[in-house]
């Protein structure tokens, strides 16, 4: 009784395996993930380039989103590259608008194939940004036909900034930085790379950008520290420094690129030999000047003149 | 019953192996869906770090020894007939750096998302204090003999608790609504100064920061643009701490004022319009208000404020920003850029006199204080050009002009005497200009060869100098208004020997040069920049990757000054010259050696320098320093190796199981707490007490494994 039920299985499966084949053979070729892409994937299949069938598991394979296009939407007809490939034999021609590194595309051709959709919102700008005028692709940064695309992981995007900014990357490993190799933030939460701010940044310029996370260095003060409501970036280095709080440079030295006057505050560096309070001691040591000026991003005391408009209290 | 189950059980299955071994289209499908259907993943497991890591563990929620849980969640789930997709992320939910994301998203139409962050900042340094209060808005420090407070170690720290909350609705074709809130709760403590004396104090930190973003995005084939509102506020639970010293005399009591609240509100456009199809105009518009004016917590103290003095600050600052923008390309060889923008930061508060000690005029028998209002309206504007030459080569040229345009606040009528500001310590310039010419030649799209060259130029300079109520302070040029000349090459090379092989060197290197006048001798002098760096990557074969990377990085600043007469130490003047060198090497290799196993190593090595000569030379009697000060100051090494293997064995196609050993040492010598003769630093000298130490060496490893499993 168990034989007979087996060969009747294998029977039944062979006959459908026949039909299914007489089937498939009359049919035209069938679309693997995008509506028209067998125009495409009768080559680039899971046999020859599985990775391409990818796009599938991401916004772009989404094909119920009627705004989606197909292969050719962003990698044009590409007509000699089909008949090439129809012949045989030879490497066929590249696609009319082809991405890798090598691709004789050019980048603003490449570019227009995603703008035709993505011009929109944070990217008006991208024309005029100084990733655009670099010849700076999409591709370069972005990959598409993968669900993970490195540069829009908080985890994984400095590998792709990392590419070509060889100073950040090595400032942003140094003692005293954002939390950007920890992956709590990424080089996108301060700036738009598609986008044409000064430094790229997210919002119009160095402050605006800081007080978006440290809105209370905002003010304004009643005692404002005027380089601190102009630019951040006189004092700090936001990549990364050797000096706690992001310091470009360490107390007394970067206190004295501004301040000369008599008294403690043009004190040479040195170090205290032992227990003291003396102001000529301190501008180097600890918190160094600001072991007493510890309000330097402003005050709003109104406690004697010495102390208020100086930012000690 | 239950034999005759299993047995259909059986035949069943066989008649689908056999099927999809005879119907390659049955297997076909399934690879094919395994490429193209979203997959979702869960990993858990557990680590041990082996001791302590004081500096490395700041941010990543492990500074400290011991278990922890490694818990990630990744759920993608996609209805493929109406596109709608429903996301779950979680990201170290075992450690206090969690994080999650959810999003439910009917793709073009409808979606929203909830999002929450954590990311603590842990001091790295010991404290051990007798201070009172710490958290609080009174702070005790520790008295001297009887009045002395017990001393423990305390650990400081913020976290922040990010929440994020988003919206997004297709409006009809190319018009998209979209609404974001964003929560920031940040709670903790921050080392401080007690200002009044060099002293330890702690700042208690208690705010809330609120972000509302709500936008109209129109993305049309010509023309686009957006437009919206964004609102942003900032409330602090606390606005003044109240220090004093155990058993001090009552000046002794000093107000310590904290940020207020404060908000801004702005609205904006932007848009973009393609003219031709090689001509395209951009547009950007702004406009923000921001005020603080929470009432003045020191003008309710007896005898901390002027009587006449305002009770709020009415604080306003208006920002308009303007810029026009144009890109052209007329030929299919040439492109061109120019842009014009206009940033005016306006502060309206009004001045007023907050502070005087002394009757009478200000200028002469009193001490006043006045608020200090400041304006500056920043005009840009850039030209650039790029020609392409034959041979895929391509030469750009442009130029970036600058002018700043501040409202010097001086104090309000009687404070100042003769054009002088009493009120400011370092002089002023109203005016400044600066014109940057660029030029570079690259080369790309090259087989194997891609590079560029470029030298940038600047100049910069200003209006006259608006003096300061010294001598000495007004000998200063400061960094950020003095004259200034810039020269910056870049080059960069990328180079493919092979299909296997490629390699990418940097080098930069930019020098400042400041300028200096006899009436005005001090300041930044110079300042250098180098860096080289060559990145390589190899691809043994499909299995085995190697990639590696060394950067060097040197920074100078030449740095000119005086030094007034201090105690025993002469007047002088000082010639800084500021080293900074780092150096990183990294090496990663990955590869398969089954089809089961995949292994991996990757090691960072980085070291950073600082070097702090000083010479000091004396210009009248006395000695080169005060008693009981030594310099110059040491130079600072920081050394860090990281360790990082990997291994990950496929139990199953969809589960694996992978294991993480890191080795991590830091090493400093840095001096900043300590004394002279290297011991820790102590704050006062019979008071206070308060001691910091920093952990110089710290040696950690790791050990952990996961189990991950992907699942659709």
């Amino acid at each position: 009784m168990k034989v007979v039920r087996i060969v009747a299985a294998m029977a039944t499966c062979m006959l459908a395996a026949l039909a299914t084949s007489a089937a498939t053979a009359a049919s035209a070729p069938k679309d693997l993930v995008l509506k028209g892409d067998a125009k495409c994937t009768t080559c680039h299949d899971e046999g020859d380039s599985p990775r391409v069938l990818e796009i599938g598991k991401t916004r772009h394979g989404t094909i119920a989103d009627r705004r989606v296009g197909t292969c050719t939407s962003c990698h044009g007809e590409s007509d000699k590259h089909i008949a090439d490939a129809e012949k045989g034999g030879k490497k066929p021609a590249p696609p009319d608008v082809a991405f890798g590194p090598k691709a004789p595309t050019p980048v603003n051709a490449r570019n227009g194939a995603c703008l035709s959709c993505h011009q929109g919102g944070t990217r008006i700008h991208w024309q005029s940004s100084t990733h655009a005028a670099r010849d700076v692709a999409c591709s370069s940064c972005h990959q598409i036909h993968t669900a993970h695309d490195k540069a829009r992981d908080r985890y994984t995007q400095t590998e792709t900034c990392f590419k070509c900014h060889k100073e950040q990357r090595a400032q942003i490993n140094r003692p005293s930085h954002h939390p950007v190799v920890e992956g709590k933030m990424s080089c996108s939460s301060c700036h738009n790379v598609h986008g044409d701010n000064p430094k790229q940044l997210a919002r119009a310029s160095v402050n605006e950008t800081c007080f978006s996370c440290h809105m209370e260095k905002r003010g304004p003060f009643v005692h404002n520290h005027q380089p601190v409501q102009e630019d951040c970036g006189i004092c700090h280095n936001p990549h990364g420094t050797t000096i706690a709080n992001l310091l470009k440079s360490r107390p007394p030295f970067l206190c004295q690129e501004c301040h000369s006057h008599t008294s403690h505050p043009s004190q040479a560096s040195g170090l205290p030999t032992a227990r003291t309070t003396g102001t000529t001691a301190l501008g180097s040591v600890a918190r160094g000047c600001l072991n007493c000026h510890t309000n330097i991003h402003g005050s709003n005391s109104t406690q004697n003149s010495a102390t208020a408009g100086r930012f000690r209290r | 019953m239950i034999t005759i189950k299993l047995h259909t059980f059986r035949v069943a299955l066989l008649t689908a192996g056999v099927a999809s071994m005879f119907d390659p289209a049955l297997a076909q499908d399934a690879t094919i869906a395994e490429l193209t259907k979203p997959a979702s993943s869960v990993s858990a497991g557990i680590g041990y770090w082996t001791d302590d890591r004081r500096q490395q563990g700041i941010y990543d929620g492990m500074r400290d020894r011991g278990p922890y849980g490694l818990l990630d969640l990744d759920v993608v789930k996609r209805d493929d007939a109406t596109g709608t997709w429903l996301t779950f992320s979680g990201r170290n939910l075992g450690l206090t750096t969690r994080e999650f994301r959810g999003e439910w998203l009917r793709q073009g139409d409808i979606g929203a998302f909830i999002e929450y962050s954590r990311i603590p900042r842990d001091n790295p340094y010991i404290v051990n204090t007798g201070l009172q209060g710490i958290g609080s808005d009174r702070l005790i420090v520790s008295g001297a003999g009887a009045t002395a407070f017990g001393f423990g170690n305390i650990d400081l720290g913020t976290v922040r608790d990010v929440a994020n909350l988003g919206f997004f609705k297709h409006l009809m074709p190319g018009l998209n609504f979209r609404v974001n809130f964003k929560n920031d709760r940040k709670e903790g403590t921050r080392m401080w100064g007690r200002g009044g004396a060099p002293e330890f104090a702690v700042e208690p930190i208690d705010s809330t920061t609120r972000q509302l973003d709500a936008r109209l995005d129109y993305t049309g084939k010509v023309f686009q643009l957006s437009g919206g509102y964004y609102g942003s506020w900032y409330n602090n639970a606390y606005n003044l701490v109240n220090t004093t010293l155990n058993g001090g005399a009552a000046a002794t009591q000093y107000f310590l004022s904290l940020p207020l609240d404060n908000e801004a509100h702005q609205v904006y456009l932007d848009g973009g319009m393609n003219f031709t199809a090689s001509t395209r105009g951009t547009l950007k518009i702004q406009y923000t208000r921001a005020t603080q004016d929470e009432r003045l917590p020191t003008r309710d103290i007896a005898g901390l404020s002027l009587a006449t003095a305002p009770t709020n600050l009415d604080g306003q600052v208006d920002t308009t920003l303007v810029q026009l923008g144009l890109t052209s390309r007329p030929t299919s060889r040439l492109s061109l850029a120019a842009n014009l923008r206009y940033h005016d930061v306006r502060e309206k508060t009004p001045q007023a006199r907050y502070v005087q000690t002394g009757a009478g005029t200000c200028a002469t028998t009193a001490t006043c204080v006045d608020n200090t209002p400041l304006s500056f309206r920043t005009l840009t504007g850039k030209v650039e050009g790029t020609y392409r030459l034959p041979m895929q080569f391509s030469v750009i040229g442009g130029v970036d002009l600058r002018n700043q345009d501040r409202t010097i606040p001086v104090g309000a009528g009687s404070i100042n005497v003769a054009g002088v500001d009493r009120q400011r310590y370092v002089p002023f310039r109203a005016d400044i200009d600066e014109t940057t010419y660029r030029v570079q030649l690259r080369r790309s799209m090259s087989e194997t060869v891609n590079g560029s060259v470029a030298f940038l130029h600047s100049k910069r300079d200003g209006s006259a100098y608006s003096l300061t109520n010294e001598t000495e302070s007004d000998e200063i040029n400061p960094i950020h208004i003095a004259d200034r000349k810039r020269n910056k090459w870049r080059a960069s090379l990328d180079w493919m020997p092979a299909e296997q092989l490629s390699f990418q060197f940097n080098i930069e290197d930019a020098r400042d040069k400041y300028g200096t006048s006899a009436a005005r001798p001090y300041g930044l002098r110079d300042g250098d920049a180098v860096l080289y760096s060559v990145d390589a990557n190899y691809a043994l074969n499909d299995k085995w990757q190697v990639n590696a990377y060394y950067s060097h990085d040197k920074t100078k600043a030449t740095q000119f000054g005086q030094r007034a007469t201090t105690g025993t130490a002469a007047p002088a003047e000082k010639l800084a010259q500021l080293e900074d060198v780092g150096n990183a090497f990294g090496v990663g290799v990955q590869g398969r050696t089954s089809e089961r196993l995949r292994i991996g190593m990757d090691l960072q090595w980085i070291r950073n320098e600082s070097k702090y000569p000083e010479t000091i030379t004396l210009t009248g009697a006395g000695t080169v320093f005060p008693a009981g000060i030594t310099g110059p100051l040491p130079e600072i090494d920081n050394k860090l190796i990281r360790l990082k293997l990997f291994a990950a064995y496929a139990l199953q196609k969809s589960s694996e199981l992978r294991f993480d050993v890191i080795h991590e040492r830091w090493e400093t010598n840095d001096w900043t707490w300590q004394f002279a003769n290297g011991t820790p630093f102590v704050y006062g000298t019979a008071t206070d007490g308060t001691m910091v130490l920093a952990d110089p060496k710290q040696t950690s490893n790791f050990v952990g494994v996961r189990y991950i499993h992907r699942f659709r």
